[in-house]
């Protein structure tokens, strides 16, 4: 067996689709729709003001079906991916996807479903939204989830936009938003989005926020911070509750960048942090795939005070018991769901007189993020992760992906002398080294990333963030095996000790395609064909 | 002891794990990085169950299927921004390859040609529908995109320069026809910004964007108007004028951007698109090529911009380029517009996008080709006025608007002796089978037929719908 996956590369090549076009040619049936007998003879005219009428058809490439197929396969094996080699980009959690959640995403009625179905119909599905939202309310301690959020970004704009909302409704104008300086650039993108001043916090090399460095910064004028926990060194914030208890003191809430959950999913809470808000990005920890850059879904849950600005609309159960209604999504103990004793009754009839509806009744909403209700296809990948795993394998995520980093922190801070930051303690999910040590043998972060990849390897996260020099941040996730981490550590070992300033400014050279011209790409922008 | 299957870590590795690092447990590792924050263990959880296995996962999920309609015995004739459209099984083929869904924003363009020329071609061939200079990697949604386009409008409105901050002057003009769903999503994104969202009326009769309303509302006071907004067609199903609304915009001393949307970009295989009327932005919904409806999502933002606008854009951009030995690459350009870089500074915070779904629409479009395209565009348009012609014939109904329409109508139910207003109908038709279309009001529904709806279908709705209102 070869020690790295990385051998040579073969690569089948391509031109587009549409210098492939020969006149008539199709690779799409049309539906006859019984219209056999009538035909398509009458023009477009015989319908429409001619005046509205597209003369020239748009130019699509004209090809068949095995042109197509053979396209984008070929296309497809340009690309790595996490079911093709370790991936540890870090901040992104490219853990595993579980290939029975496409099964089920994939089942025809599901993925069907038009959204404005009655809800008398669509029980079952109405029932996941809302039994999602309970489990991840015992996840994080938090009051209730909202999925209109389409990704992380969206869920860190709908959060601040509670902020805002909030201090509007108590006609306070508070204008800043308190950001570190290694948060993810969504964070003061967000914040202005919002219509926040984002006031960025100077972390130093300390790798976490103190909270006697914080007092400084704190003023009437601040409606919140937004802080990732653990941070993007993957260092969890020791301060955390203290941060909270001054936030909450100053009257401010703690919005939590959720990107790195997969530190303490099953493990801790952030209730139990005082967090107010948070994102989760369920296509990091929550398995859901990547897709290339999405789609994704930002899941965002508040405390109790907050439920009621949460974005609309949302699913809640309503339960019957004689004259008395009652309503919401996670009341305890009144709605509450045995989903193991609703399957036995074929998810909906279980005669438990509960009915699940779609509402819009949230007294200081912020809103619709969407024009549906949520990322469906992508929350029911999530879902079925969960009840994968059960209660009794969830608390493991984290533990593995915790061990796997510090595995990796440890090894290569023996290798990358003096390039471990934090050197001192233990990490969370992912660790991040700078450039010192690889800067001695002549190569630089970015070669080392392009080197990487002949080895057989997606490169990790670079130059992020940004006040670590020449920033490499590995996350190897849980579903990685140590046999992997280590050939990946070997490989960083070979290029620290024996690649040449030669080799490294030509890498990547397996590729189908060598470096990017990114200069003439920006200078002569080409847009489209 | 067992593992379970997602990790690759057995028991004995794990504790080697441990071994290594000199850490006795998983309550010492936690201990020692979280501090007092409390350990949570499986008694945290009451909703949470055990562990399934898959094939009683596999079962869960086929009785949650088995409990909504089936796809074979439930007519979708509902459109309302998100419509019934056929994809074929190479689309499903291909994009179960794990080399498209399983990696992320293509960060190393070396080892992700392949997302990339997608991309790119996905960009080309969207432009081409649009009639468009520059198509973005994807937005979320139509809603997203159309929010963002106007917050776009507003950086690039020239009075803007002066005072970027304050937008207490500015209104947005957005026509009545916009669907109220993204109506609500441009509320929500500009909600902070000062400025204010004004309706410009529909005509009564034709339904479509009322010229004379419009023209007063640009002529009136003094307010900066950075941008006015239709849709096209509209929520209603019907085809704007482009031409005239065109005219009347480029008219005006400071021209506000003429913004336009689209649930149906399906449509422009029959009638000309925005870019044939000078649109500087267009904005919309993109599922309807080669996506599922998935209960509402995820969608496919399209967001497309005239050249001279590109710095403003937000989302990604995929770009041709070389590499070093002169060979065609792709890479995403223009960077420096973006979060990861410009961090507060950005066009947008977007990040995660809805690339997966765009390369889905590539595959779709290549699919179609030029003359599927056309032709299934023209069967829609087709069947909508089939459909509309029978509903029509039974007297039952009403049209509530003239103007000429694609694939979607809307229709008054005339008073009947039940009392059967829109939502009653609805309700009755889905118990039916039916998904007969979205309320507009106490007495108006909205129908769309696509290729999806044959002749037979069609005949149902009209059978059912008499026996719901006669009955």
């Amino acid at each position: 067996m070869p020690k790295f996956p990385g051998i040579r590369g073969f690569f089948l090549d391509e031109v587009p689709l549409l210098r492939q076009s020969s006149r008539g040619v199709r690779g799409v049936s049309i539906p006859d729709c019984g219209l056999k007998k009538t035909g398509l003879k009458k023009d477009e005219g015989a319908y429409i003001n001619k005046k509205f009428i597209r003369k020239d058809p748009p130019n699509l490439p004209e090809v068949s079906e095995p042109s197509v197929v053979r396209h984008f396969t070929r296309l497809s094996s340009w690309n790595m991916c996490v079911d093709s080699v370790f991936y540890p980009l870090g901040s992104c959690t490219m853990k595993y996807n579980p290939k029975i959640n496409e099964k089920i995403a994939g089942l025809e009625n599901i993925k069907n479903i038009h959204p404005e179905t009655p809800s008398f119909l669509i029980q079952p599905l109405l029932k996941i939204i809302h039994d999602f939202n309970c489990i991840l309310c015992e996840l994080t301690g938090l009051a209730e989830f909202s999925f209109a959020p389409q990704a992380g970004a969206a869920g860190e704009f709908a959060g601040l936009k509670i902020i805002k909302k909030y201090f509007d409704m108590k006609g306070k104008n508070r204008k800043k938003i308190l950001v570190p300086d290694s948060s993810h650039g969504t964070n003061p993108a967000s914040s202005v989005l919002a219509g926040f001043t984002p006031v960025e916090i100077k972390t130093g090399n300390a790798g976490t926020l103190a909270a006697e460095a914080l007092e400084k910064y704190i003023s009437k004028d601040v409606a919140g911070i937004m802080i990732t926990n653990p941070n993007t060194f993957g260092i969890f914030e020791k301060d955390i509750r203290k941060i909270s208890d001054i936030m909450h003191k100053n009257g401010s809430f703690v919005y939590m960048d959720g990107a790195n959950f997969n530190a303490f999913l099953g493990n801790a809470r952030v209730s139990d942090m005082g967090i107010d808000i948070i994102q989760l990005n369920l296509h990091k920890t929550f398995s859901t795939p990547h897709g290339g850059g999405g789609p994704g879904s930002g899941a965002i849950g508040v405390v109790e005070s907050l439920k009621e600005y949460l974005p609309v609309p949302y699913v809640k159960a309503v339960i019957k018991s004689g004259a008395n209604v009652k309503s919401g999504v996670v009341d305890n103990g009144h709605i509450k769901q045995d989903i193991k004793g609703a399957i036995k009754a074929k998810g909906l009839k279980s005669g438990s007189g509960l009915f699940y509806v779609t509402a819009a009744d949230k007294k200081y909403t912020i809103g619709r993020m969407a024009p549906f209700l949520c990322s469906f296809a992508v929350l029911v990948r999530a879902y079925a992760y969960l009840l994968s795993l059960g209660k009794n394998n969830i608390g493991s995520v984290s533990e593995i992906a915790v061990l796997n980093a510090n595995y990796v922190k440890k090894k290569l801070a023996k290798i990358l002398q003096g390039s471990d930051p934090f050197e001192e303690g233990l990490c969370m999910h992912e660790c991040v080294f700078n450039d010192k040590a690889i800067e001695e043998s002549g190569v630089s972060t970015l070669e080392l990333a392009k080197l990487l990849i002949d080895y057989g390897f997606h490169p990790p996260t670079v130059y992020f963030p940004k006040n670590i020099h020449g920033a490499i941040m590995i996350e190897p996730t849980e579903t990685e095996s140590i046999r992997t981490i280590d050939s990946f550590i070997k490989a960083v070992e070979e290029i620290k000790f024996k690649v040449k300033k030669s080799r490294a400014v030509k890498s990547p050279q397996k590729t189908k395609i060598g470096r990017v011209n990114e200069v003439l790409a920006n200078k002569k922008p080409v847009f489209k064909y | 002891m067992n593992n379970f299957r997602y990790f690759p870590a057995s028991k004995r590795d794990i504790a080697k794990l441990y071994r290594f690092l000199g850490i006795k447990d998983k309550k010492e590792l936690f201990g020692k990085i979280i501090g007092d924050i409390p350990l949570i263990d499986a008694d945290a959880f009451k909703i949470l169950p055990e562990e399934m296995d898959e094939e009683f996962l596999n079962r869960f999920f086929l009785n949650v299927s088995s409990g909504i309609p089936a796809k074979d015995k439930f007519s979708v004739f509902a459109g309302g921004g998100i419509y019934s459209h056929f994809v074929p099984a190479a689309i499903d083929a291909l994009i179960s390859r794990s080399e498209f869904y399983t990696p992320y924003t293509p960060y190393q363009p070396e080892v992700s040609q392949g997302t990339l020329f997608a991309l790119f071609e996905f960009q080309s061939m969207i432009a081409e529908i649009l009639g468009m200079d520059v198509v973005n990697a994807s937005m979320y949604d139509g809603a997203e995109s159309l929010a963002e386009a106007v917050l776009m409008a507003m950086r690039l409105s020239p009075a803007n320069r002066d005072m970027p901050a304050s937008h207490k002057e500015d209104i947005i003009l957005i026509s009545g026809g916009v669907n109220p769903g993204c109506d609500s999503v441009i509320k929500t994104f500009t909600g902070g910004t000062g400025v204010k969202i004004v309706k410009i009326k529909l005509n009564g009769i034709t339904g479509r964007t009322d010229i004379e309303d419009l023209k007063q509302k640009l002529a009136s006071g003094s307010a900066r108007v950075p941008a006015v907004v239709v849709q096209q067609p509209n929520y209603f199903g019907i085809i704007e004028d482009l031409e005239e609304l065109e005219r009347l915009i480029k008219n005006i001393a400071i021209e506000p951007l003429f913004i336009v949307s689209s649930t149906e970009p399906y449509s422009f295989g029959v009638i000309n698109p925005p870019g044939f009327y000078g649109a500087d932005i267009f904005a919309g919904e993109g599922n309807s090529f080669g996506n599922y409806m998935n209960f509402g999502g995820p969608l496919l933002g399209l967001f497309a911009a005239k050249k001279d606008y590109v710095r403003q854009m937000p989302g990604r951009i995929a770009g041709k380029t070389k590499d070093g030995k002169g060979r065609d690459a792709y890479a995403f350009i223009l960077s420096t517009r973006e979060q990861h870089i410009r961090r507060g500074a950005a066009t947008s915070n977007i990040c995660t996008n809805s690339s997966l779904n765009a390369v889905r629409a590539a595959i779709y479009l290549s699919l179609c080709s030029k003359t599927g395209f056309k032709e299934i565009a023209f069967l829609n348009l087709k069947l909508a006025h089939i459909l509309r012609d029978k509903l029509l014939c039974t007297g039952l109904f009403e049209p509530l608007y003239s103007g000429d329409f694609f694939n979607e109508f809307s229709l008054k139910i005339k008073k009947n002796k039940n009392g059967i207003g829109a939502a009653l109908f609805i309700e009755e038709m889905a118990k039916r089978g039916i998904l007969a279309g979205i309320a507009a009001s106490e007495s108006a529904i909205i129908i769309s037929a696509t290729e999806n709806n044959n002749i037979s279908e069609i005949e149902k709705y009209v059978l059912n719908a008499k026996e719901v209102l006669y009955a």
